[in-house]
């Protein structure tokens, strides 16, 4: 017993990767044509160095046609997986109510004013995702700060019902693969699975009962109670016999991450690292099919000036996303406003580009994770300071199978509503249309 | 139709409509109406909830046709952005507009019934739910060694005893068998193979046949193993949660907090309760479902008190030895009559006496889990002309978890039992036994942290450098401040609502007093004199001056919109889309200097008039709250203007010089006491603001008004209203 037990809680992600890593099943066929295996949405908050205010180009446009390009220095990060990217030119969120920061969030995902629809990764958990020990995955990096809630948070379960992600990676940790809640990793048969399911199964009878004489608003709550019931059902019955083949080696580093330094500024790169590590293996497992990585949350008070050993760090001045964002009418650097708001940029997309590596260095069916895989990059606004909704700056990245990759796609004004409408496509639910705006999946993105 | 006519004509009728209490209106349906969702979110800012003007003209009774009225929306609205709504949007409200926002429509002589309900426990319910159900009051939990116990607890004297938040006491039981030695071997110690390399021994106690080992831990979550004679690691078959160990087996997983959220806490891995913007209560019924998260924390909290009510069982007034089976059908009955806060239907009864008969664990762990506990029912019977009635159970629910903020006691369930609460006297007398319990106190102070944004106080960053005392105690003295004082002035000053905003003292225990720099109390916390002028009631609270500024800096735009949004429930719409964002801080110039801009700029004055006047004021309370005289070396201007008090957009202005002079401005403009009860209905009725339940509202705003703002009597008249107990 000379390693450290403790280790496989706190080692880093370096270890994780080099880890023998015990794949789904083989097949010789490498990036096979056919929809993605999961999506994974990555959001950050506050938007990006977009037009500015007196009509400066945009800090985010790549530069170049459709398959021959180079990226801006925001999207520098990105330089490495290039080719597994699509980027976009004209894609718009539309008019949106209420305007900037609350109005974007609440349409991010929904493709609906106001938030009055479901979100697409709820409603892919609901089809694609069913399958899986969780259907749905929501994973928080001090997204629930001082109460943050409602419209800060980007997944609705239901039209204007959001749901709260889990900040805690230690807790995340313990549900997906302790004992736990529903033990999605445990191994072996647990004494304790007949009573869970006797008194699951008393819910739901219970639930039957009582949705009867409910009105029509109230039976829709009751009837997403009934599915989760039913998830959680399934997935102790999977695991119920042994159940199916869990990896072997979730690692996940938080060592330090306590209920007391959950929120602190400078633990949030760390807790970033833990979640998207944490929801990489739970993909990697089979866990889960769809996941949504939320950092912070829009109108963000996260200081990053407290992010030791990056270019925002100053530990005599606070610098939150937010307040950087408004960096006023120019592109200027001999603004404070302006050089923090770029330098965070850059920090959240090499965040992304963390999740890229983490999904590309794992071998799956001949190819990688990452060639399976969906992933979306997404924050509220385009132009932090002008707040506009007309040319979103969201990224897809993914397998040759699914997209057609390592593009910059002018979709000259079509609403994102089309663009994920095609990621239901691409993951292989055929809805015929998402959202208030959509006419269609986002043509030539697919392959 | 020119504007300008078109304001004269609507102001004219809105005058008459706001005037006349006259008979019923036609009976249109605000809450089924797609038009007035949109209105809600689109023009309310400007025009008002039912359409009496504000930034905007009034458009009550509006003499344009619908299909012209669509137009001017499509083309014109909202004024900030017009083309944001076209097509259906507005001609939805359009139809809302012309049909709803009528005369006749908006009439309040017959209170219509608010939406019957279901409400999921917020977690503060659940924790004092499960306390009432389970801690004191419920049967003694007895042992005879450490294992007759829950995970986290100790058999002290006979007893079973949480233990304390930062010490863990591990048991295990050999089972008959032989061993020389048992260690606790974990991160905290470094994986120690043996006790000589620091493994924390565990002594053998022949009494109890158990080896046992009591240690004080750091917090956090931390995995151990339990090694067995120095060789076989074994996970520790008590613990309550493991994760892998990376070889095949599990570690036990040890969590420890003294700041709640720890393992013990029953709500622990709950997620959090969504609260819609501009609801500042975590009691938004419609806005909650739930999740396959919330069913695995409920299912595992469950499991953890039905297995330790089950152990506490043989403890319960009945005769173990005798009718077992009665026995234990008794208990399980009791335990489910009380959660489900009502009695059981035959159906239920004869299911739960199966489970009970295989196993009362279960039974219990089932019940825990069930829709019947998890939500309250505000659903009522039907009366058969369409609307509903809610059961004398339903009644002491909502009076408990309203007042109280838990579930009835057992007075309150023999009250519905008897039948007293099917008439408005025994609901009345009950309600007043509710008031006069300590339990009223602490959930109005719930009520107005949450209200005046203070719960903020216990997580907002504050740079350490420039607020070195800033720590969790000082937090938690200041959060609790918020809430004595609010309790002190309703329950014991007799004082009315005008008093919280304008009183000259606080009450506060010996840490917040020495943050303020007070008179510490003798004893616990006590009414202190502020004695200086300088504050006055929750405008002095640095729960809500440390919430509503910046980690490093204050932020007179969120405090201006905090007297505009939390005390006088007036939104402002959002910002323009090249708003400028805080200016650069700048060592020669105080804050008020910096953000001189919003009111020199017409485009930022038109929204920061309303905003800056009212935040300037507090600029001798530093970003924690603490009075400051400069503010780098400069002196600071803390006079200030309130706009339009009453009603954005009647163009009155008052000016002020000091905090307590703000909030008697405040305190006696018609506007706080009508948001006051606006808030306070929100939280106990768990629904957003509606037109349909405008009038409701009214008639409280009036009561409250009426009696001088007595809090007691509105937090009764909420309960009394007419649309409490009558359903749609």
């Amino acid at each position: 017993m000379s390693l450290s037990r403790r280790a496989f809680l706190r080692l880093g992600g370096a270890a994780a990767i080099a880890a023998p890593f015990l794949s789904l099943g083989r097949r010789a066929d490498a990036a096979a044509a056919g929809p993605a295996r999961r999506l994974i949405v990555f959001y950050f908050p506050d938007g990006v160095v977009g037009p500015s205010q007196d009509g400066e180009p945009s800090l985010w446009d790549p530069t170049g046609s459709e398959t021959s390009f180079s990226l801006p220095v925001q999207l520098a990060p990105l330089e490495r997986h290039k080719a597994r990217c699509v980027f976009f030119r004209g894609l718009s969120m539309g008019p949106t109510d209420q305007g900037s920061h609350p109005g974007g969030a609440k349409k991010l995902l929904t493709a609906v004013d106001g938030g009055n629809g479901a979100s697409i990764d709820q409603r892919l958990a609901a089809s694609i995702g069913a399958g899986a020990p969780f259907r749905h995955l929501y994973l928080g990096a001090q997204a629930n700060q001082n109460n943050a809630s409602g419209d800060k948070h980007i997944s609705y379960v239901a039209p204007g019902i959001t749901t709260a992600p889990e900040d805690d990676p230690v807790a995340a940790f313990a549900r997906l693969f302790g004992s736990a809640g529903g033990g999605g990793g445990a191994a072996g048969g647990d004494p304790r699975t007949p009573r869970r399911l006797t008194v699951i199964d008393n819910a739901g009878q219970e639930l039957d009962q009582l949705r009867r004489e409910l009105d029509t608003r109230d039976q829709r709550r009751l009837d997403l109670h009934l599915e989760a019931l039913r998830e959680v059902e399934a997935r102790i019955m999977a695991t119920a016999g042994g159940g199916p083949a869990t990896c072997e080696h979730p690692v996940v580093d938080t060592g330090g991450i306590t209920a007391a330094t959950l929120y602190a500024p400078e633990r949030f790169p760390q807790i970033l690292r833990a979640q998207t590590d944490l929801m990489v293996q739970a993909m990697a497992c089979g866990l889960t099919k769809v996941g949504v990585l939320q950092a912070s949350h829009h109108t963000s008070e996260l200081i990053m000036s407290r992010f030791a050993g990056t270019p925002m760090y100053d530990p005599g001045f606070d610098m939150r996303s937010h307040q950087a964002s408004h960096y006023g009418p120019h592109h200027d650097p001999a603004r404070r406003e302006y050089r923090d708001y770029l330098a965070q940029r850059v920090w959240w997309v090499e965040q992304f580009a963390y999740l890229l590596d983490q999904l590309a260095a794992r071998p799956e069916d001949g190819g990688t994770m990452l060639d399976h895989s969906l992933v979306l990059l997404a924050t509220e606004v385009c132009d932090g300071n002008t707040h506009r909704h007309d040319d979103m700056p969201f990224v897809l990245a993914g397998g040759a199978g699914t997209i057609r990759p390592g593009r910059l796609l002018d979709v000259g004004g079509r609403r994102h509503a089309d663009l994920l409408l095609a990621l239901a496509h691409g993951m292989g639910d055929p809805m015929g249309s998402f959202g208030d705006a959509s006419s269609g999946p986002l043509p030539g993105l697919l392959a | 139709m020119s504007l300008a006519r078109w304001l004269a004509c609507a102001s004219l009728v809105w005058l008459i409509a706001c005037s006349d209490d006259g008979p019923s209106g036609d009976g249109f349906d605000f809450a089924g109406s797609a038009g007035a969702a949109r209105y809600a979110e689109l023009c309310q800012v400007c025009h008002g909830e039912a359409g009496e003007g504000g930034l905007g003209p009034a458009v009550v009774d509006l003499a344009m046709s619908e299909a012209e009225l669509a137009e001017v929306i499509d083309v014109t609205m909202p004024k900030n952005d017009p083309g944001r709504c076209t097509g259906a949007c507005a001609t939805e409200i359009a139809a809302f507009m012309k049909r709803g926002l009528t005369s006749s429509a908006l009439r309040c002589d017959a209170v219509p019934p608010s939406a019957r309900q279901l409400r999921l426990l917020t977690r503060r319910e659940y924790r004092a739910t499960v306390q009432d159900l389970f801690g004191a009051g419920a049967p003694a939990m007895t042992c005879g060694r450490a294992t007759d116990c829950a995970y986290r607890d100790a058999c002290t004297a006979g007893r079973c005893e949480p233990s304390a938040c930062d010490r863990h006491t591990f048991v295990y039981d050999p089972q008959g068998r032989a061993l020389r030695s048992v260690h606790v071997a974990g991160s905290w110690n470094g994986w120690p193979g043996t006790v000589a390399a620091g493994g924390w021994a565990l002594t053998y106690d022949a009494a109890t046949q158990l080896w046992t080992g009591s240690f004080t831990l750091p917090e956090g979550d931390d995995a151990y193993k339990l090694v067995l004679d120095e060789r076989d690691w074994v996970a520790d078959p008590r613990a309550t949660a493991s994760i892998p160990d990376g070889f095949g087996g599990m570690n036990s997983l040890l969590r420890l907090s003294c700041s709640g959220g720890g393992a013990d806490d029953p709500v622990a891995g709950f997620p959090a309760e969504a609260r819609p913007a501009g609801f500042p209560f975590d009691t938004a019924a419609a806005a909650q479902a739930v999740t396959a998260t919330h069913v695995d924390a409920y299912l595992a909290t469950a499991e953890r008190l039905a297995d330790h009510a089950a152990a506490a069982a043989p403890a319960w007034a009945c005769d173990w030895s005798g009718d077992r089976a009665g026995c234990a059908r008794g208990y399980v009955g009791d335990i489910a009559r009380r959660a489900f806060r009502r009695p059981l239907t035959d159906v239920e009864r004869a299911r739960y006496d199966a489970l009970a008969d295989a196993d009362v664990a279960t039974a219990i762990h089932a019940i825990l889990i069930s829709p019947n506990f998890l939500y309250r029912s505000e659903l009522g019977v039907a009366q058969g002309d369409g609307r509903y009635r809610l059961t004398g159970w339903e009644v002491a629910t909502a009076l408990s978890y309203t007042l109280w903020g838990t579930t009835p006691d057992a007075a309150l369930l023999s009250a519905a039992e008897r039948g007293d609460l099917d008439g408005a006297a025994g609901i009345e007398r009950e309600a007043r036994r509710l008031l006069a319990d300590p339990r009223a106190r602490a959930q109005l102070g719930t009520f107005a942290l949450q209200w005046l944004g203070g719960e903020a106080v216990l997580t907002a960053d504050k740079r350490p450098d420039l607020f070195p005392g800033f720590d969790d105690a000082t937090r938690a003295a200041l959060a609790r401040e918020t809430r004595d004082f609010v309790s002190h002035v309703v329950f014991d000053g007799g004082g009315g609502f005008a008093e919280l905003l304008t009183a000259d003292y606080t009450v506060v225990d010996a840490t917040a007093a020495r943050f303020y720099g007070l008179a510490a109390p003798t004893g616990g916390p006590g009414v202190v004199p502020y004695g200086d002028g300088r504050r006055a009631g929750v405008f002095g609270h640095a729960s809500v001056l440390a919430s509503t500024a910046h980690s490093d800096q204050t932020s007179p735009i969120r405090r201006g919109l905090w007297v505009r949004r939390n005390l006088l429930c007036q939104e402002l719409p959002p910002p323009p889309p090249f708003a400028g964002g805080v200016p650069d801080v700048d060592p020669n110039a105080t804050t008020r200097d910096r953000f001189a801009q919003h009111t020199a700029n017409p485009a930022c004055r038109s929204c920061h008039q309303y905003i800056d006047g009212i935040g300037f004021g507090f600029e001798q309370l530093d970003p924690v709250g603490r009075w400051r005289d400069t503010e780098q070396g400069h002196p600071i201007d803390a006079t200030g203007e309130l706009t339009d008090v009453e009603h954005l957009g009647s163009e009155s202005v008052a000016t002020y010089r000091t905090i307590p002079e703000l909030a008697r401005l405040v305190a006696g403009s018609r506007a706080a006491p009508a948001c006051f009860v606006r808030q306070y209905y929100r939280f106990a009725r768990g629904v957003q603001d509606s037109l349909a339940g405008r009038c409701a509202r009214r008639a409280l705003e009036q009561r409250f008004a009426d009696s001088g703002g007595d809090v007691r009597q509105l937090m009764l008249d909420t309960i009394l209203s007419r649309d409490f107990v009558v359903r749609r």
